[in-house]
């Protein structure tokens, strides 16, 4: 949370309010953070922003919230709220393939569901995100953190096993460093852009 | 034969405040994650820029361990250019960052090793972890007020700058992954 009157900026971290676990508390205002800053990072774009790649095979901006949007919803699904899968859509409207990651996967090109998309449309996407997160955390107790929370089998047999610090923790880091591609990406469009 | 298990678990170390312990954590694991995707980088790869006015890989690391050793100086009061250079052996603006516009990496990391800069992370690493340990919650909520270049006042708290540290490593760290897929790619690397 940063505020500024006049020349004065005041920046403070604060356990969330309303949740039952004070580490969580902790874990949800970073991610409110995170979140925070993402929101401010795509505002006033326009539609072209979010769709244009600096070169072939790279991610887009919209490729990137859509991607954080959808691990976040996920990871709360299978892991803070240990349901057998996951179900974006219903948070989201979007499967988590549609963020079109690994973009090598799909054809090297931006995925058309989200081809012409507005900033109204991906605000929503991070808006929809931060409301089923902090629904999942709020009534996490301290004890719950370190369950084993194990995934159903890969086909190689090989599975995965979570606890629910990891997941919180992972919400902030790998949210923070798509955000500091995003913050590249726009750099880098600003630039393309004919001066005028 | 049971599958293989990939156990993804989140630990802080013990110290006397758990959130400062589970910031350092935060900085650890994203340390070791970084040396690793980075074990194989050479110098070449790390001063390249992408386009004049751009952050090499080799800025962002020394940025990295400035700006950490940077903030806790400045929560433990004695934030000056003479201790940057004792604690690092470095000066604030080693890094070149920001870069004007049209602006070339600076010639002092010219021809490192990724060797150099770990080393650089992992000296201030040793620093921040000392003084982390010795905290305690309620130091969390002391404030700092500071005057930044521009002339603005700033007025932070502890905990805020630790987890400052922490997403700012984050941050970093995918822009660092972005420029070594930009560095395959320009150089056909898949």
């Amino acid at each position: 949370m940063s505020t500024t009157a006049s020349k004065r900026i005041e920046s403070r971290i604060l356990p969330a309010p309303g949740c039952a676990s004070p580490t969580v508390a902790l874990k949800v205002a970073e991610i409110a953070d995170v979140h925070a800053q993402l929101r401010a990072a795509i505002r006033g774009l326009p539609p072209a922003a979010f769709a244009w790649q600096p070169a072939p095979r790279t991610n887009t901006i919209g490729m990137l919230v859509a991607h954080v949007a959808l691990a976040e919803v996920n990871l709360a699904q299978v892991v803070l709220l240990a349901e057998p899968r996951g179900h974006t859509p219903d948070v989201l409207g979007l499967t988590t393939d549609d963020d079109g990651m690994p973009i090598e996967k799909y054809g090297s090109t931006p995925p058309a569901v989200l081809a012409g998309k507005d900033e109204a449309f991906f605000q929503s996407l991070i808006e929809k995100t931060e409301a089923h997160t902090f629904a999942a955390c709020r009534t996490l107790r301290e004890e719950q953190l370190g369950d084993e929370i194990a995934r159903p089998p890969r086909p190689d047999g090989s599975y995965r096993v979570f606890d629910r610090r990891w997941a919180l923790h992972h919400m902030v880091e790998h949210m923070a460093q798509h955000l500091g591609q995003l913050h590249v990406l726009k750099r880098q469009w600003k630039a393309a852009q004919p001066a005028g | 034969m049971a599958g293989r298990i990939e156990t993804l678990a989140f630990k802080a170390a013990a110290g006397r405040s758990a959130a400062a312990m589970t910031w350092l954590a935060h900085l650890d694991d994203q340390t070791k994650l970084l040396a690793k995707d980075l074990e194989d980088i050479t110098p070449a790869e790390l001063q390249w820029q992408p386009k004049r006015g751009m952050n090499t890989i080799g800025m962002l690391l020394a940025h990295l361990a400035i700006v950490e050793v940077f903030w806790l100086h400045v929560a433990e009061g004695h934030a000056t250019e003479a201790n940057m250079r004792k604690s690092l052996g470095v000066g604030t603006d080693d890094d070149g960052m920001p870069l004007p516009p049209a602006g070339t990496p600076p010639r002092g990391l010219s021809g490192l090793p990724f060797k150099y800069y770990l080393n650089l992370i992992q000296r201030g690493r040793r620093q921040t972890r000392r003084i982390l340990k010795g905290y305690r919650d309620v130091d969390l909520a002391r404030s700092i007020t500071r005057t930044r270049r521009n002339g603005q006042r700033q007025r932070v708290s502890l905990s805020w700058i630790l987890y400052h540290l922490a997403e700012h490593f984050s941050g970093h760290y995918g822009q660092i992954l972005l420029i070594r897929h930009l560095y395959r790619d320009r150089n056909g690397k898949a």
